[in-house]
């Protein structure tokens, strides 16, 4: 635990550098393009047509859910929140390797490499709700108080997210061969994680599988607070949280263990 | 103890290669327990130190590890073994522009540039005047620096790290470049900060006539240890005969 509040000491002395480096993500990611920051809301909403198509009409995935919520929004509460972990974790994984003249060059704390990256990521998902928000909006979707779950949710996948990019780009910075192996990883774990079916379809006996994954939890987690209208399963959500805090302590530890050889191997 | 700034204790620094470049070449060299890294030592039990105030010239032929000391200052790498201690905050002037995003203005430029050298946002702004000023491109602060030219990059990059006031000034080789006038000038910034006793500045660079000038200590390093340490002259005149003995 100390390590961690080492470094998050340190971060919040350099807050300015980490709000200039989100904003520098920001701004400069769309420029030169016509429909620019756009994109953002346009890339999920394309996913989401497209996967909805091949889901619901050619698939017929059921969503199990009462009434009578679309695939289309059955998906999306989950595709959101799966593309931020997914974006997050490949950008923050070439973070470090795309700033190796900084790291050459300039003292900074280097987890604000990786904490930008996030942060920014999560900008684009804040734009890319909004299409949710009016979604729900038209098909009427019912919420009640439990949707306030989404919060601690997003800090559990938040604190999950961070762990695991801190990891990945020491490592990537090192051997390259993690980024591709990355995009081997991801392609899978969302087909372990419930984002494009109802996760009560899976058979009893893998289930444990899926306590086990915290983004399966968080996913289901989502679904149900803000579609079911329910309260999230406690118990999984605590072996989530749990599991989070364990792996952002193991990627900051190795993240720092590797940081003094991080000049040396860029 | 208290006026040193800079301590270097011991320090070793040894950079390491993979011998075999691909994993095919790799695996057999492991099974077989041959070497898979190759070391190089850049800098072999270094001792000095600097004080509050001093202006350090750091001279040797290439590879000879003057430019991993300044690494080392600036935090940027560790030693192998070996203490460095550093006393203060200390500002890199090695290969301006590391941070500039050629996709923002000059002024945004300014204020990222600013956070990596890690000054507040309202010491940005305090300084914000005169580093336009000093960069003499105005006219172009509010334009993308994709489109400067690349003296215009360098200035502008020489004015936000020279307005850091740094307690430690690390200075490599970026006088080089630029036109005479700007060049003059920045010396002439130097100057000033020479003249200030709570500022130390170590300054790398292969040109003598700067360093002779500009230095009132000059460390001369060759095969990764300290030759001399000495006033200029005699530092630059070992490092001359040196130079000489190699050529013939």
């Amino acid at each position: 635990m100390l390590p961690l509040f080492k470094e998050i000491k340190d971060v919040i002395k350099w807050h300015e550098l980490l709000w200039q480096m989100v904003g520098r993500e920001v701004k400069t990611r769309y420029k030169q393009s016509i429909l620019g920051y756009f994109w953002v809301i346009l890339n999920p909403l394309a996913q989401m047509i497209v996967m909805s198509f091949a889901f619901s009409i050619i698939l017929r995935i059921p969503t199990n859910a009462a009434g009578n919520i679309p695939y289309s929004i059955f998906l999306f509460v989950a595709l959101l929140p799966w593309n931020l972990f997914s974006n997050s974790l490949s950008s923050a994984t070439a973070s470090l390797v795309g700033s190796s003249s900084l790291i050459t060059k300039v003292y900074f704390p280097r987890t604000i490499l990786v904490l930008s990256t996030i942060l920014a990521k999560i900008v684009d998902f804040l734009f890319a709700s909004i299409i949710l928000i009016i979604y729900m909006i038209i098909y009427q979707v019912p919420i009640n108080i439990n949707i306030l779950w989404i919060i601690p949710i997003f800090i559990i996948q938040q604190i999950f997210t961070i762990g695991l990019s801190l990891f990945f780009a020491a490592a990537n910075l090192l051997y390259r061969d993690i980024q591709y192996l990355l995009t081997l990883i991801l392609l899978l774990w969302m087909y372990i994680t419930p984002v494009i079916y109802p996760a009560d379809l899976v058979p009893e006996k893998y289930r444990i599988v899926f306590q086990l994954n915290p983004m399966a939890v968080i996913v289901n987690a989502y679904r149900q607070t803000i579609l079911g209208g329910g309260a999230p399963n406690y118990s999984s959500l605590l072996i989530a949280c749990l599991l989070s805090i364990f792996v952002l302590l193991l990627g900051l530890s190795y993240f720092k263990s590797r940081e003094k050889i991080f000049a040396d191997n860029i | 103890m208290e006026n040193t700034v800079i301590k270097f204790e011991n320090v070793s620094k040894v950079f390491s290669f993979q011998n075999q470049k691909t994993f095919k070449e790799f695996l057999p060299a492991l099974i077989k327990g041959e070497k898979t890294t190759n070391g190089f030592t850049a800098l072999d039990k270094l001792n000095f130190e600097i004080k509050k105030g001093e202006v350090v010239g750091i001279i040797g032929p290439n590879g000879s590890g003057k430019s991993t000391i300044l690494k080392l200052i600036a935090g940027v790498m560790w030693p192998n073994s070996g203490k460095v201690h550093v006393h203060g905050k200390v500002s890199p002037l090695i290969e301006l522009g590391a941070g500039m995003h050629p996709e923002l203005t000059g002024r945004e430029n300014i204020y990222l540039n600013g956070a990596i050298l890690g000054l507040k946002r309202k010491e940005i702004e305090k300084n914000l005047e005169a580093i336009i000023d000093f960069s003499e491109i105005r006219e172009f602060i509010d334009q993308p620096v994709k489109h400067y030219s690349s003296g215009m990059y360098m200035r502008l990059a020489f004015s936000i790290a020279i307005h850091v006031h740094p307690e430690i000034l690390l200075v490599d080789e970026i006088l080089a470049v630029g036109d005479s006038d700007f060049q003059a000038k920045c010396f002439k910034k130097m100057e000033d900060y020479k003249k200030d006793n709570n500022i130390t500045i170590v300054f790398v660079s292969h040109n003598m006539l700067q360093i002779e000038s500009f230095c009132k200590r000059v460390i001369y390093l060759n095969h990764h240890q300290v030759v001399s340490d000495n006033i200029p002259k005699i530092s630059i005149n070992k490092y001359k005969i040196d130079n000489l003995k190699t050529i013939k």
